[in-house]
Formats: C-alpha cells, structure tokens, sequence
C-alpha cells in the first residue's frame, strides 16, 4: 500500500522520468528484498521488490541512495535512459548468503532456525566420490560414519543422534525442492552439486512433516546464469592403499600357534600344522601370502565436463561424469557414468518453466576375494591346484574353510541406474504472488546377476541368482508464495499441496544344476533346480504446508509452519494423517540502535524454535494388517506350498513424534575476523515404533507398536576465524565441535530395560553391554566357585551382583560404553599465499566403545589363522589380558574396546592459476591440486579401523581395509 | 484485469489438485502376502496344514542356533541313558545345561526354541480351525471336518510336548486378534484334556494313512499312535492299549522283515534298509512307516532339506538337520581314513553311545549288527598302506574319531562331502514304536503276558531271543525302547514321561552332574515370564 501510494504520489510531475533498476547481491546476483531507494537530498523513496526490482520517478542528474540491511550503503546516480542494475556488496559474506529452507530460500541473516550449510570449499576444492564423504566431519551435529571403504558403498549419516530404534535415522534428502529417492547417495554427482543445507533443529524440519525427524538435507545442483557458455573440466585421478593393514600369523607364528594349541588342549598327535594339504605344504616349506594374493593397486579416478550459460530468457547447465574406482581387494570395483541438463526458461515476464533431469548408471560388477577368509587361512595352506585352479578347501582335510580366491572364479553383476526428470512451471500473477508446481518422476532399475560354477566349490553343479527390482516414484508439489514488503514490516507465506506414490517390485530367481559352467546366468532354462520370489509394495502420500515468515526492520523475526502428512502405511484404524506445526523467532541484536556502539560487533543474532516433526520410516508398509505367508516342504520329490501366520497387524500404528526446542545465537566479530555460531538443542521423541516382543504363547514374535520414547540434546559449536589477514599471506581456520547425549526414556511403557534387545532406559540407544574383563585365570587359581565353567587361561570377568558367580541372566553384565560417539569435532586450516593454497582437515571422533570382533579369538580348536600381534595366555606366559588359544568363550563376550580416533583426514595442496598467465594460455581459470586423504590415525583400536564394521565370522560386505588415497587434479574453465 | 485472470487459473489449478485426490488414495493394500480374508477354498485349507507340517519340521531341521550353536539335537539325548559327550572339543554348548544339570536354567535357549515351536504350532492351528468358521465358505462338512481333524492333530501334538516338558501350561484355542500379555498357567489336567479331545477329533475325522494327498499330512494312525502315548503318560493304560491296537490292526502297516528297496542286493539286513534313504517312505516300500518326514536334496529341490531361515526364528538356521553330525563320528580326522559312504558320511562326535547302550543287545539282535551299529573302522583310503586293514592300536583316538555309533542317520552325498545338507527323510512314527507302547500299556495293566508277547514280535524281527512275561519290568520296556528306537525317539521326552529320567541314568548315564527330580519338568522360560507382565506364571519349582 505504501509502495503503492509513494509511487502514485509522484505520476503528477512532468518533469520526472519514470526509471527503473534492480538491486542486486554483487556476489550471489540474487536480488535485494526491502532494499531502500532514496533520491539524495529529498524524502522521496521507494522499497525494493522481493526480487530486488524497483520503479522511481527522478528528475534528471539526482542521486539514489540504496541502503539495505546487511549491505554496505552505496549513492549512484539515476541512469534516465535504460534499467539500471545495482550491485551491493554485502557486510558479511556469511550472513549474506542465500539458504535453502526447504519450499523456499532465505538469507541467512534472516533465518529463525538452525540451518547449516556445508562449507563451499568442501565441495569444491576436495574430490570426493560420495557427496557424503565430502561433507564428513565438516558440520557440526552431522555425523558420517564410513563403515567401510568398499567402491560404490556409501557412508552412513546421523544428524543430531539418533533418535528412532527401529526406523532408519538417515536424514531426508531434498534435491532442487524434490525429495529424492535413491538406494545410495553415490548416485549424485558431487560436481554437481551447488551447495549443500542442513536443516537441524525441529522447527526447520517440521515443514517436511513425517519425514523430519532426522533432519533434511537440501542439496541445490547448479544452473546456469546468462552469458557467455562456460566451459568446465575437472578431472582427478590417483593410487589407493592400505591405509593400515592387520596381518594374520605368519608361518612361524602359526606353527607355534598350533604348538601351544595342542599342548593346552592335551591334543597328541606329531603333526606341526593341523591339515593334510598344509602338511604337504609345510614339509616343502611352501607358504602363501593370503592377505597379499588378495590385494592388488588401487586407483581411482573421476573425469567431469560442464557447459553452462544462457540468455536473458533460457539458462542451461549440462555436465557429464564418470567416475570409476578399482579397489584394493581383487575383484572390488565402481564405475559411475551421468549425465545432468538443467534447464530454465522464462516465456513471460510472468512465467518460468524449467527441467531437471539427471540420470546416473552404477556399476558395481565382479566376483570378489574374501577379506575375511583370507585371514582365516593357514600361510601352508594350499593356493591352487595341480591343474592351476585355486583349490576349494586349502586347508583339506578340513573342509570348513573355503579359499578367500574363490570368489575370483564367479561372475557377479550389480547394477542399479537412477533416472529423475523433474519439471517445474512458476506463475508470478500478481507482484509478491508465485505459484510454483513441481512434477517429478524417478524410476530406479537394479539388476544383480551372481553365478558360481564348479571352480567356486559350488555343490550343485552350479548356481545362479539373478535379481531384478524396479522402483516407480511420482511427486507433484503445488507450491503458492506471496511476499510482501511496507515500511520496516516484511511477510511471507508459502503453501505446499503435494502428493506422492511409490511402487516398487522385485523379483529373484534362484537356479542350479547346470551341466557345465559356460552359459551362467544367461541361460537359466539350462539349470534343472529353480525357485523364484517375488514381491510389490505400493504406498502413497498427501501433505498440506503452510508456512509464515514475519519481520520487523530485519530486527524482530518470527516464522510459524504447520504441516499435515497422510502416509498410506499408518495403521487403518488411524485416520492416517499427522500434523507438525513449529514456530522460532529470532533478534537480529546488532541491527538495534544500540548496538552500535559496540563496533566490535559486526552482527549478532539470537535465535530460539520449538516444534514437532515426524518419522515414518519405522513403519514399514503392510505391517499394520495380519497377514500370512507361504513356505514350502518337499512332498514326493517335489516342494509344496504351504501357509503359516505371518506377521500380527497393528491397526493403530502410526508415525514417530519428535518434539524438539533449539536456542542459537550467531554473531560475527571484528569485521568477520571471527565469526560463528553456538546452539543447544533438546528434543523427545514419542510414539517411537518398537517390534514390543510379546510372549510366544501368542504364537507372534512381536507386534509393532508406538511405545517408546527417546531424548537427545546437545551443543553445537561452529568457529570460523581469519588468523591472519597480511597481504598476500591469509590463515584461516574453520571449527566445529557437537556433543550428543542420547537417552532411552522408555521402551515398552513400562520403564524396564529390554535386555534381550540390549536397549536401557537412560542410556543411549546403541550400547556395550557386557562382562567386565578383570583379567585372565591364573594357574593355582580356582575358578571353580566364581565360574565353575572356567579353567586357568579363560577369561576372568567381574562379579557384578556379588553373588558369587557369574551368571548369564544379565546381572553380571552391564553397560560399559555407547558406540555413537559422545562428541565430534573438526579443524580444517586453510594457509594461502599469492595462489598456493593449503588446506588440512583433522577430524575427531570420541567417546566411542564397540565391540572387536577381530580379537574374538575363534580358532575353532586349532583349526583356523588368526590375527598375528594379539598374542595369548599359555601357561608359561601368562597374560592379563588375552585368553588361551583354547578358550571357548562360553559367555559370547564381545571384547569391546575403546573406537575414538583422531584423523588427518585430508590435506590438499593447491596452485590457482592467475589471471594474467590465464589470459596467456586462453582459458578463464585453472586450478591444480594435489590431495591425501585418510593420511594418518590416532586410535587405541587394535584392528582394520575404529570406524569399520569389520566381522570377524561370517562374510559381511564390510570386510574391506580404510583407503588411503592420494589424488592429482585439475580444474580448468575454458575463456 | 488480466492480473485476475491470472490469479483464478492458479486458483482453478490447484483446485483441482486437491479434488483429484481420491479419498481412497491412501488406503493401503497388502500385494505379497494372504491377509485372513484371502484364505477361503479348500487349496487354501490344504495349504494351511501344509504349513503346520512345515512349522513341525522345524524341530527336525534345526541346523544352528541364534548363538550359532548347532547341540539342540543332543539336548533330547545327552544326560539321559543313552548318550554323552566323549570329547569336550566336540561338545556343543546348548548341551552343557542337559548333562551337568546344574547349569539348567530358566534363561536356557533351548527351551525358548521348544515353547515357541509348540506355540506357533497352536497358532497356526487355531487359524485354520477358527477360518473354518467364517461365513461364506462354500466346503463340505466332510471336507472341513477332516481338515479341521489334521490341524488339531498338530494342537494335541504341540500341547502334549508342553505337558510332558512343562506340566500345565497356557491353553489358547482361537487365534488372537491382539497382543496379550496376561497368560496363566492351565492346570495338568486341563492340558490332558484339551490334548485328548483334539487327538480324539483328529483320529475320528483325518483320513486313512492310503487317503492322503501330502503323505507326511496327519492321518488317523497318527492319531492313535500319539493318543497311545498321551493315555501312558497320563495313567490311562486300557485307553492306551486300545490306540496302540487301533493303529497295529489297521491293517495298513507291517513289520518290515525282509530286505528290500536300493540296497537290496548289497549286504545288509532287513532292519538297516528302513533307514536308508530310498528306502524310508511307504510309497518306497517301507509297510512299517506310520509317519515320515521327507528331504530332498535341496540342489534339486527348493527348500528340500529345510527352509534355511524362518522369520518366527530370528537367528536360526534349518537348512541340514544335525542328526549325521551328532550321532556321527569324525573318522576321517584318522590318517587313512577318508569321508566316504560305506561310513556315513561326515560326523562330528557331538555325542556317542554310552557303554550301557553299547552292551545292552544280544549277540544275534540283529539291531546290533554292523549296518546298524558300527564299532568297527577299516582303512578305507585306497592310497594308505594300511588300507583294507581293521582300525586299532595305540595312538587312534578313540574319543572323537574311531567311535561306535548308530548306522540310522547315516548320509553321504558326493558332491557335498562336508555335509551341509542331510538328505535323509526322518521316521517320526513306525510300527515297531507301536508295540513297544502296547507293551508298555499291558505292563501298566499288570498284562505281563501281553506285554511280553508284543515285545517278542519286534524281537522276533530282531533275530533277538524271546522274553519271558517273568523278564518284562519297566526298564525292560524302556531297554528295549533303546534297542529298538535308539537315536530315533526322543529319550529325554520318553523318561520324563515315564518319570524314570532319575533312576535310568543312574549307573548307566555318563559323565552326568547334579541330576535330581525337579529336573522331570523343564523350567518355563524366563522371557516368557517376563513379556507375560499383566499375569504370573508361575515357575516350575525349584527353577
């Protein structure tokens, strides 16, 4: 109205012009909302559109001054003859920046909730093939976990601790306004990508409903803007190593290992090794090296070409990719391929519709040696047979331990391609007024083909497996957002109708007998055994958002949001529907009057925000209803089908409640020498979904159930500091520091402890639970009262309940660390001088117990290697520590050990080339670099890494060694 | 004016979003799986006890445990009269608590595994009983009497392991609808009666053994024969002789008396044939089969030796029963001797027979003979000097590798030499049981005569010397029990019914610690307790 009146105010004088212009950020180009306009000297002006446009009658030679919160205050002078464009340079880099909220961007500095954004350097100066591995460590309060190293496995991601038990704790990911749906994160390009948000506290993630809880990850790919085409390439490449490597028992060790094996276990044969291959092999004295006929020299490279660039009324930005990694372990590899075509065109002054596609091929392919079995195997064991192909038993007669090569002899396909097509048209009827809809389509194809023949032992004349599962996902979001500026005030609103289905179906065949190995998997009628599975699951979504924003003179901030979610799985006596409403306010402090005394103080913000967000994932779908399931028994040589109960349906079931207040203040000081942020947090969650185990008379196993309830809170600490500001010389350091203290406060309404499922009240969620070690069995000792199961040489554990035993029933275990961590943090310090840059990154992870499975010493009596450098107790060399070789570990005690690491987990070394020699060469910028990553560790852990999920029985796809990477790279953008 | 327009179109836009959502768009619909209401035509009845056989085969084809151990099998054997642990290398811990009773607690694994099994039977049971009823079936009432019969079958199975394991238990006779949490123990009585009546139900409307579409499927003789079983266990002798009669007089089962079936023309003798596999079903020859569980080999047939994983099992394996490796010995860890065929395949000496076993037949019995109980090993690797040759001497261990051992389970397939798979069906019921249980019911009866008489038919198949009705006493009957059906019943369960566990092991059992009378019943689990928090059960005493 104001507008509205200023402008009609001036239409009677003739002598003016009519001008126009637009203010615009001089570094994001994104336009000034409520910039000031005042023509010098008069009390005439004008507020700024949202997007920065603005109309003013002038007369000629006048000056405008522009001013805007945030933005240094600049004077030009009116331009009568064509649109003006006026550049801003922001205060504060950091404040200035735009956000992604979700549903919308924001400034920072006018953000109420916790929002934090991956440091843009991390994404564009540190190759990483996972976008996750490029953002580990770097945020404070998101947590990455690498539990293995394997190419193509992507790490796993908690933000804020966990807070959900039997639901996924992985945080939604958000791509350009559209969720996305993808089995890994290694699908997305990380050179795509633009920036990364991280929306932390419950009121941020309460406009994404029922999938909040866990935070939201908004990722923003890049898009062109207009000019002249832009041509990127970015290629980087380099070796793989070991980054530490655990040995299993060389020969010597080995022999005296079975030496003190049947000494202790009064075994009495004359045989130096246990087997009749290894027999034969130690008598030529021939040994294998397992761990070294597994590896190979790892490499990896990625290659990128973007073309961006466009006119005034069609932008376009087009990159491919390929990525590939050849691991470390024969047989591991990844080849990424995509292709991305970003397109926005503006057909109207009122209109703009634009694409999205994106399209990414994965291929993890090969047959794969086994980690695993490599360190279980005798070094005399057998490594190929006479007729050169690997034997199946090397250590024969025993036939429990087959060859870690074997894998090498099958054919393994695994692939998966993801394919997005997101389409958007904006309408701008009415200034301030935008209706945006979204439509998205992603289909999502896997396919696994696995054969192993003869050579890999297979006892059914072979066996083939070929999967396939195809995922068929629609979103369509209606978006309406109206903006309006008057005098200090500024409102905002944004409604969201969306809806969303998912489909997805899966089928497996199994087939076996085939009369030779030749035709594999791509002649299953050859197989003369078969069996087939196969499943479809379809669920779907309706939400509603509605979401305001207040502010007053960029002071006074305030922003409410509800949202409804109805999710197709919620339990059929639900009405299937949640609401989350949320609500923060915030004070921008340094913008009072009387802050500006304080010159120090470049600006400071306080910030508070409660709300209620939502997980649905705990609810699997068809897990509300009674079902049944078939199986099969043989009958007359042939399978019949049978019916059994299946699962016992919970019609009430629904989502999982997370309440959560968050307080931050952000502030930057001494002219952003030092500038950062501090949050605490507390959230509950309720209604948290637990398989409640019910007594088996009821024939079930459990029901699905909300019933638990779980805390988190903690404190959040970001730092960014200029050090050193001197010329040509520049140290900065960026620091972040979170502490998570996790908390079951109730699991089954009952306030007991879940023994069986290792869940306490009060404690965090994932915790060691069991036997206090006190020391080994002595000879002389008698074990016979405290364990009568126990000889000298076991295991001495601690009599907890000082009952004079120690019993299974749990009285004698406790609690005795959690395996989340209890704090993080990270340092990453940049040097740079003239164009040489140098960035090192060491993170820390602390507070962490799990269990090591590695020094679970399992021989199975003398039959199998085990881990050189443990050592053990013998009678004559008693240790307190380790127990005898011969140990049966009645008790199944874990061995938990202390995880915390420290890491130097990268340091890149960069030249940037100047303009002048760019100029000479024709390109418009060059960037060479050269990075190590994973450079060194400083753990107590005794084993392949604190972080791996290493298992020592059983072959599990994390049995693979921390990489260490060094990478050469360049950057070049063509003129 | 155009401003307007442009407004109404959004407008109009997104009303039409919102009306186009259907209110059923949410509604939720089950693709892979039966939900209660899809199970309505005789396929899917027939299924349902298909299930129930499946749920019972369980037991047989555990392979491992959630803890990975693999001792259930000795559990039922270990610590009774029959059978020990030679070698503590071999010895699995699931069997530590049943032979050093001390150590059994309420918190022991195997009987969670024992009272679920039975649960799930019930359960399942129950849903094809109570799916009977639903309205809109278009079944006979022959047809859904005689599936009803075979289901209640597996309910009088499932309670007669509680009752004889646990004494009074819950009774659940419909499936739930909703948890429940407040169960309380039943009394005996009421069990045995529940127990009889489904049993009654089931031998009066389940088909004849030759009327079956799936030959494992319950069947009246089935019936009878276990109905024998709950009267002896419940004091109901004439009843009992009465089952055990029904089922012998039949006519549709024989002694097996003479060689036959795939070994026919290779040495051996007429008892050994029943075991090997080929030769163990009805259709395959064997007259004296009541019930038989069937494998295959699962490289040819899907699931044939077990279903590998079962969702009600978290943790457990049931592909490869255990039965060849705990009854079976490691022979082949002697030098010169190899995993072969003639010796059974691969063993692991979880357990062996004890020295009363050992010396508790008749020179002649032919249930003693070599293809029936081995003691004696030859060198069977052609490539040893030694080969040919008896296995003796110092310096053979004789406590895990050359051990005697049954012949009942033994199994080798050439292209699974480590055995892991037991492609070997499993006699559940056999006529030779019948008249073990009749004797023991004349007995009861103070028919000494009779009893002995009964017993001499199966000795009289044995080649074994007649018994007189003065020789006949309980541990006579529970003698030739062993001799008879050893590694074939379940011994713990044969003693606890007849209350004998005590006094059997005394001066037969071995290696055996801290066995008393409470141990006649098994403690009832712990989490059971536990997860039953709005009602007490109560435990057993002195558990």
């Amino acid at each position: 109205m104001l507008f509205l009146f200023i402008t009609s105010g001036y239409k009677a004088n003739a002598q003016n012009h009519l001008i126009s212009g637009r203010v615009i950020d001089s570094l994001t180009l994104q336009g000034v909302s409520g910039a000031t306009i005042k023509i010098k000297n008069t009390t005439k002006g004008t507020v700024a559109n949202p997007d920065g446009s603005f109309k003013i009658e002038v007369s000629a030679g006048a000056v405008l001054e522009i001013s805007a919160v945030n933005y240094h205050p600049l004077q030009v002078k009116a331009n009568l003859s064509a649109p003006m464009q006026i550049l801003m340079g922001s205060i504060n880099k950091t404040l200035a920046d735009v956000v992604v909220v979700g549903y919308g961007t924001a400034k920072r500095s006018d953000v109420t909730g916790s929002v934090s954004s991956v440091p843009k350097a991390r994404l564009s100066e540190i190759p990483a093939a996972n976008v996750l591995q490029a953002m580990e460590g770097t945020v404070a309060g998101v947590n990455i976990t690498s539990g293995t190293n394997a190419p193509g496995t992507s790490p796993s991601i908690v933000v804020r601790g966990i807070n959900t038990i039997t639901g996924s704790s992985d945080p939604l990911i958000v791509i350009d306004g559209t969720p996305f749906q993808s089995l890994s994160l290694n699908d997305i390009n990380t050179n795509d990508i633009a920036s990364i948000d991280i929306l932390k506290d419950v009121s941020a993630t309460a406009i994404y409903g029922t999938r909040g809880a866990n935070g939201v990850l908004l990722i923003t790919t890049k898009h062109g803007k207009a000019g002249k085409a832009l041509i990127s390439f970015s290629s980087y490449a380099g070796p793989e190593y070991f980054a530490h490597k655990v040995h299993p028992m060389g020969p010597a060790e080995y022999v005296q290992k079975y030496a003190d094996y049947k000494l202790e276990a009064g075994v009495n044969n004359s045989f130096p090794v246990p087997n009749q291959y290894e027999q034969e092999n130690y008598a030529t004295g021939k040994t294998t090296d397992w761990l070294k006929e597994i590896s190979q020299q790892g490499f990896i490279q990625d290659h990128n070409l973007s073309i961006s660039g466009g006119g005034k009324d069609v932008k376009y930005f087009v990159s491919g990719d390929f990525f590939r990694e050849k691991g470390l372990l024969k047989g591991f590899q990844n080849k990424r391929g995509s292709i991305r075509s970003n397109i926005d065109a503006t057909l109207a002054s009122f209109l703009t519709v634009g694409a999205n596609l994106y399209m990414t091929l994965n291929n993890s392919d090969g047959g794969r040696v086994n980690l695993q079995q490599a360190m279980q195997m005798s070094p005399y064991g057998r490594f190929k047979d006479p007729d050169g192909n690997y034997t199946i038993f090397p250590m024969s007669g025993d036939l429990a331990f087959q060859s870690p090569m074997l894998g090498l002899t099958t054919t393994r396909n695994d692939r998966r391609e993801n394919f997005i097509t997101n389409v958007y048209a904006e309408v701008k009827p009415l200034e301030g007024l935008k209706y945006r809809v979204n439509a998205s389509y992603n289909y999502l194809p896997t396919l696994f083909q696995y054969y192993q023949g003869r050579l890999a032992g297979d006892i059914t004349n072979g066996s083939a497996s070929v999967s396939n599962s195809e995922r068929n996902n629609w979103v369509v979001e209606n978006i309406l957002t109206y903006e309006k500026n008057w005098n200090k005030h500024h409102i905002d609103f944004t409604g969201l109708y969306s809806a969303q289905q998912n489909r997805e179906y899966s089928s497996n065949i199994n087939a076996s007998g085939f009369i030779n190995d030749a035709l594999q998997f791509n002649a299953l009628q050859g197989a003369s055994t078969f069996s087939a599975s196969s499943s479809y699951i379809k669920t779907t979504m309706v939400s509603q958002m509605a979401r305001i924003n207040y502010s007053y003179d960029s002071r006074y901030l305030i922003t409410a949001t509800a949202r409804r979610d109805g999710y197709s799985a919620f339990g059929g006596n639900t009405n299937k529907y949640g609401t989350f409403p949320s609500v923060a306010v915030a004070w921008n402090m340094s913008n009072e009057s009387f802050m500006k005394k304080a010159e120090f103080v470049e600006s400071l913000k306080l910030r508070g925000s409660y709300g209620l967000s939502g997980n649905q994932s705990a609810v699997i779908p068809n897990s509300t209803i009674t079902t049944f399931s078939t199986t099969s028994i043989p009958s007359n040589g042939k399978p019949t089908t049978g019916i059994v109960a299946d699962i016992l349906g919970n019609g009430d079931l629904k989502w999982e409640s997370t309440y959560g207040a968050n307080v931050g203040v952000d502030f930057s000081l001494f002219k952003g020498r030092v500038s950062g942020t501090i949050e605490g947090y507390k959230t509950t969650t309720k209604n948290l979904v637990l398989y409640r185990q019910l007594p088996a008379a009821t024939g079930y196993l459990n029901i699905v159930s909300n019933v638990g309830k779980v805390g988190n809170k903690g404190i959040e600490v970001t730092l960014r500091t200029q050090n050193i500001v001197s010329g040509d010389f520049r140290w900065e350091t960026n620091f972040n520091f979170a502490a998570n203290n996790n908390k079951i406060l109730d699991l089954y309404g009952d306030k007991k402890d879940d023994l069986g499922n290792r869940l306490f009240i009060g404690k965090p969620i994932y915790v060691i639970y069991d036997y206090k070690q006190v020391g080994v069995w002595k000879v002389g000792e008698d074990p016979s009262k405290q364990d009568p199961g126990a000889i000298p040489g076991d295991l001495k554990f601690a009599d907890l309940d000082h009952n004079g035993s120690i019993t299974s029933d749990g009285k004698d275990q406790t609690v005795l660390g959690q395996s989340t961590p209890k704090w993080t943090g990270g340092v990453t310090s940049a040097w740079h001088y003239k164009n040489f840059h140098l960035s090192v990154f060491v993170q820390t992870v602390q507070g962490v117990t799990k269990y090591n499975q590695l020094t679970n010493f399992v021989d199975y009596g003398g039959r199998q290697n085990v881990v050189s450098g443990l050592g053990y107790w013998t009678p004559t060399n008693q240790s307190d520590v380790r127990p005898s070789i011969n140990y049966v570990n009645y008790l199944t005690y874990g061995y938990p050990q202390k995880a915390s690491f420290t890491r130097i987990k990268d340091a890149t070394f960069s030249y940037t080339m100047p303009n002048s020699l760019a100029d000479k060469l024709k390109l418009s910028a060059l960037t060479l670099y050269i990075t190590g990553r994973n450079l060194a560790t400083f753990t107590n852990w005794f084993g392949w890494d604190p972080e791996a999920n290493y298992a020592a029985t059983g072959d599990s796809s994390g049995n693979y060694p921390l990489v260490r990477t060094f990478i050469i790279g360049a950057n070049i953008t063509l003129k | 004016m155009k401003k307007y327009i442009k407004l109404l179109t959004v407008l109009l836009a997104i009303s039409a979003m919102l009306n186009s959502c259907k209110k059923d768009f949410l509604k939720e619909t089950v693709y892979s799986k039966f939900t209660p209401t899809a199970l309505k035509d005789s396929l899917a009845f027939e299924a349902g006890i298909v299930g129930l056989q499946y749920t019972y085969s369980l037991w047989n084809n555990q392979n491992e445990n959630q803890n990975g151990n693999q001792g259930f099998l000795c559990v039922w054997q270990m610590g009774t009269d029959v059978a020990y642990n030679k070698a503590i290398d071999d010895l699995d811990p699931m069997s530590i608590p049943y032979t050093n009773y001390e150590k059994l607690t309420s918190r022991d694994v195997s009987i969670d595994f024992v009272w679920r099994w039975c649960y799930l039977l019930i359960n399942n049971a129950n849903n094809v009983v109570t799916n009977l009823d639903q309205p809109g079936l278009t079944l006979s009432t022959g047809f859904k009497n005689r599936v009803k019969g075979q289901a209640l079958f597996y309910r009088g199975l499932a309670y007669n392991y509680l009752a004889t394991l646990f004494g009074g238990v819950p009774i659940i006779t419909a499936p739930l609808t909703a948890p429940k949490t407040d169960f309380v123990r039943a009394s005996l009585d009421d069990v045995n009666k529940l127990i009889v009546d489904d049993l009654t139900f089931a031998k009066e409307n389940a088909p004849t053994v030759d009327n079956l579409s799936v030959p494992s499927a319950p069947h009246k003789a089935m019936a009878s024969q276990l109905l024998a079983e709950v009267y002896l266990r419940t004091g109901k002798n004439a009843e009992a002789e009465a089952e055990a009669n029904a089922v012998i007089n039949s006519g549709f089962f024989s002694l097996v008396k003479n060689r036959y079936g795939v070994h026919v023309n290779q040495p051996g003798d007429a008892f050994a044939d029943m075991f090997i596999f080929g030769n163990q079903r009805r259709n395959q020859g064997n007259t004296e089969a009541i019930w038989v569980q069937e494998t295959e080999n699962p490289a040819s047939v899907p699931n044939g030796a077990g279903p590998d994983i079962d969702s009600k099992f978290p943790g457990y394996h049931f592909t490869g029963s255990q039965h060849r490796r705990v009854w079976g010995s490691r022979y082949y860890n002697t030098p010169g001797m190899i995993i072969g065929d003639s010796l059974g395949g691969r063993g692991i000496s979880r357990m062996a027979l004890t020295y009363f076993v050992l010396n508790l037949y008749d020179k002649n019995d032919m249930r003693n003979s070599q293809y029936n109980l081995r003691r004696k090993y030859y060198y069977n690797d052609p490539s040893n000097a030694l080969y040919g040759k008896l296995v003796t001497g110092p310096g053979i261990d004789t406590n895990r590798n050359i051990v005697p051992k049954t012949n009942k389970w033994d199994q080798f397939d050439p292209n699974d030499e480590f055995g892991s798979s037991m492609i070997k069906d499993m006699i559940i019921m056999r006529l030779g049981e019948t008249y073990l249980l009749k004797a023991e019911a004349q007995f009861k009866q103070g028919n000494t005569a009779g009893a002995a008489a009964s017993i001499n038919i199966l000795r009289d198949r044995a080649h074994a010397p007649q018994v007189n009705s003065g020789q006949i006493t309980m541990d006579f009957i529970l003698d030739e029990r062993i001799r008879e059906l050893v590694a074939e019943e379940n011994r713990r369960m044969t003693l606890m019914r007849t209350k004998t566990l005590v006094d059997r092991v005394k001066n037969r059992g071995q290696k055996i610690t801290g066995l008393t009378d409470k141990y006649l019943l098994l403690p009832i689990p712990q989490s059971e307790i536990d997860l039953n928090k709005d009602a007490q059960l109560t435990q057993n005493p002195g558990y």
